[in-house]
């Protein structure tokens, strides 16, 4: 395998996979590369992510759900795709086990502005299957060595349904412990939910998390975007002090293919995560 | 500086078919084009310009990446050995050597570095060709308006241009230098030649195209400020079919797909060109696409060009070739574009 052409994929394994709801369209797949100097050279932050590829199927674009802090491995969290545009390879993945060996592009894109949101307070805010790249920050700044480097961590997160929560072993664990505040709501809960109901807006508002030495990062659906942007200008929050990652369409990921262009950046290389201040610089075209 | 006789460019094309691969202009059905020299008297420079651009040289219209076969393991997939050959790229126009520097910004000269762009880069020796500056500019043409001479030699290795029945070539690069020392066949140049050479270079600098002069920084402010005023692209991409042909034939395009293709148990992972003209473009798994209509996709396509590029990279991602405006079929003009923009 040529390591130094960005086109070429290196080939991983596929060492577990976690059904993550109740609708098994969302399965985090852990990989494992096969060569070590890949491995080596595949250094990431959150925030990251990487092309899966799988040949006579195509590649698609995955942010990286696991933390840099885990060693050995490399999880993605990857809905399968299809419900109106067919998803290839999402689908070949979906139908694959443990053991299935397919490529791997990257790490790819910019990350969560790490040095940026030491000694900050950090609001994290997700809804539905965008939490993926949010999980791999919270792991992160939860990690023993990392955690004196930032402030207060509050998660608020939110699904359509209990049943389509993701990682809910973890988030019960960060929920017992005492140096992470962790909201979980559900849109509306089934006879076993004993927890939060109410959409992601409302709950931030309830929250009201402080905007002082704070940032709020925040991944969702349009919608919940939408709605949950007005919240935090009204609690204060500048928009250098929200950040999010943007999707759009793309093929090589190392910003040449030109596909991604919004503006003067392409999101692959540029992006996937601005912050509000530098989103607004961009036309509207995404 | 050396010459020869224009009716001798076959000897000097058969050199340097000797020395490695030769692309240059050949006379087709539908018009010039470069192509891959297999018989050096296909060789003809009395074009105006090639129909498609010469950044197939560099930037193949199809480039295989790994070849595979289905079914098998990603380990048995064989990555496509990257070509390095020697390569001459002869009779290029200053416009289009022009281009080369714009793509090396974007494709090796800014982040992650293109492998393929680069190499081929590297391994060719490029042949820039005058226009003629006794006939006038073809109407389609705007490369004056960009700061382009019709006789700038840089960027080509090798610049040549016709005095008469002759051919003058001058090295520009010492790549250049050292290729023509090698050559047999040509003679030395007069003064008398090299102050021809010099009086058509300066000459070819005031030479004529549309008129009218634009400044990348105030073109791309007023495209920004243009971005959301949905009338004025409705009405510029009204005729526009989104065929995407000024996309392939333009040398700075560079949009390409990443795609899978299989037949009989036999794979090829390759890039293609793609283009931002076709609705597919950004069309997400998800169903969400951002660029649904003409509008803007036409808008994109323009905005990516004389904004986006000049911010990003600081020059515009155009040379005047005129490619776009001659090939389109229904007659939309990119600079006219421009020039209803800036009246806006």
């Amino acid at each position: 395998m040529s390591s130094d052409n960005p086109y070429i994929p290196m080939p991983v394994e596929i060492i577990k996979i976690i059904d993550e709801v109740d609708t098994h369209d969302i399965k985090t797949f852990r990989f494992t590369f096969l060569n070590k100097a890949d491995e080596k050279k595949f250094k990431y932050l959150p925030g990251q992510f990487a092309e899966l590829s799988i040949y006579g199927k195509g590649e698609s674009p995955i942010g990286i759900a696991s933390s840099p802090t885990e060693q050995g491995y490399v999880e993605f969290t990857v809905q399968r795709a299809g419900a109106i545009v067919p998803g290839l390879v999402t689908a070949a993945l979906h139908d694959m086990d443990e053991g299935a060996k397919i490529g791997l592009r990257g790490p790819l894109g910019n990350s969560w502005p790490i040095e940026f949101l030491e000694k900050k307070n950090i609001v994290v805010v997700g809804g539905g299957f965008a939490f993926t790249t949010l999980r791999s920050l919270i792991n992160y700044m939860l990690y023993k060595d990392n955690r004196s480097r930032f402030g207060d961590i509050t998660v608020i997160y939110g699904a359509r349904t209990p049943g389509l929560l993701l990682y809910k072993d973890e988030l019960a664990a960060w929920e017992k412990r005492d140096d992470i505040k962790t909201i979980i709501t559900v849109d509306k809960g089934d006879e076993n939910w004993k927890g939060r109901e109410g959409f992601v807006p409302a709950v931030c508002k309830d929250a009201a998390p402080s905007p002082k030495n704070t940032v709020a990062v925040i991944c969702g659906p349009p919608v919940m975007i939408k709605f949950t942007l007005p919240v935090f200008f009204e609690l204060g929050f500048s928009k250098e002090n929200i950040l999010t990652s943007l999707e759009m369409r793309m093929k090589c990921g190392i910003g040449k293919c030109g596909r991604c262009n919004v503006g003067y950046k392409y999101v692959c290389s540029d992006g996937p995560v601005f912050s509000l201040a530098e989103l607004e610089e961009l036309p509207r075209d995404f | 500086m050396k010459k020869t006789a224009v009716q001798k460019i076959s000897d000097l094309a058969a050199q340097l078919m000797q020395k490695g691969t030769l692309i240059a202009p050949v006379r087709e059905d539908a018009g010039f084009n470069f192509r891959e020299i297999s018989d050096a008297g296909q060789v003809d420079l009395n074009f105006y310009n090639t129909l498609m651009s010469p950044k197939s040289a560099f930037f193949p219209h199809m480039e295989d990446f790994v070849r595979y076969q289905t079914g098998k393991s990603v380990l048995d997939a064989v990555p496509v050995e990257i070509s390095i050959k020697p390569a001459f790229l002869f009779g290029v126009r200053p416009c289009d050597v022009k281009s080369f520097e714009i793509m090396d910004i974007h494709f090796s000269g800014t982040g992650a570095v293109d492998p393929y762009w680069q190499k081929r880069r590297e391994a060719t020796t490029i042949f820039g060709y005058a226009f003629d500056l006794n006939t006038p500019a073809d109407g389609a043409d705007f490369y004056a308006t960009l700061g382009i001479g019709a006789a700038d030699p840089e960027g080509s290795d090798v610049f040549m241009m016709k005095k008469g029945d002759e051919l003058l070539l001058k090295a520009v690069t010492k790549k250049g230098e050292k290729l023509l020392a090698e050559m047999s066949g040509l003679t030395d140049a007069s003064p008398e030649d090299q102050k021809y050479f010099d009086e058509t270079v300066a000459t070819g600098r005031s030479f004529k195209t549309r008129l009218t002069c634009v400044e990348a920084k105030s073109i791309a402010k007023k495209f920004e400020d243009l971005f959301h005023k949905t009338p004025f692209w409705e009405r510029i991409s009204d005729a526009c079919l989104s065929c995407g042909i000024c996309t392939f034939v333009c040398p700075t395009c560079y949009c390409f797909d990443i795609c899978d293709e299989t037949l009989f148990g036999q794979g090829t992972r390759r890039r293609v060109w793609d283009a931002c003209m076709f609705t597919d473009f950004t069309l997400e798994a998800s169903g969400h696409n951002p660029r649904t209509k003409v509008y803007q996709r036409l808008r994109q396509k323009v905005c990516h060009k004389y904004s986006y590029h000049v911010r990003k990279y600081g020059v515009i991602s155009c040379v005047g070739c005129g490619r776009c405006t001659r090939a389109c079929p229904v007659n939309i003009d990119i600079f006219s574009i421009v020039d209803q923009a800036m009246k806006e």
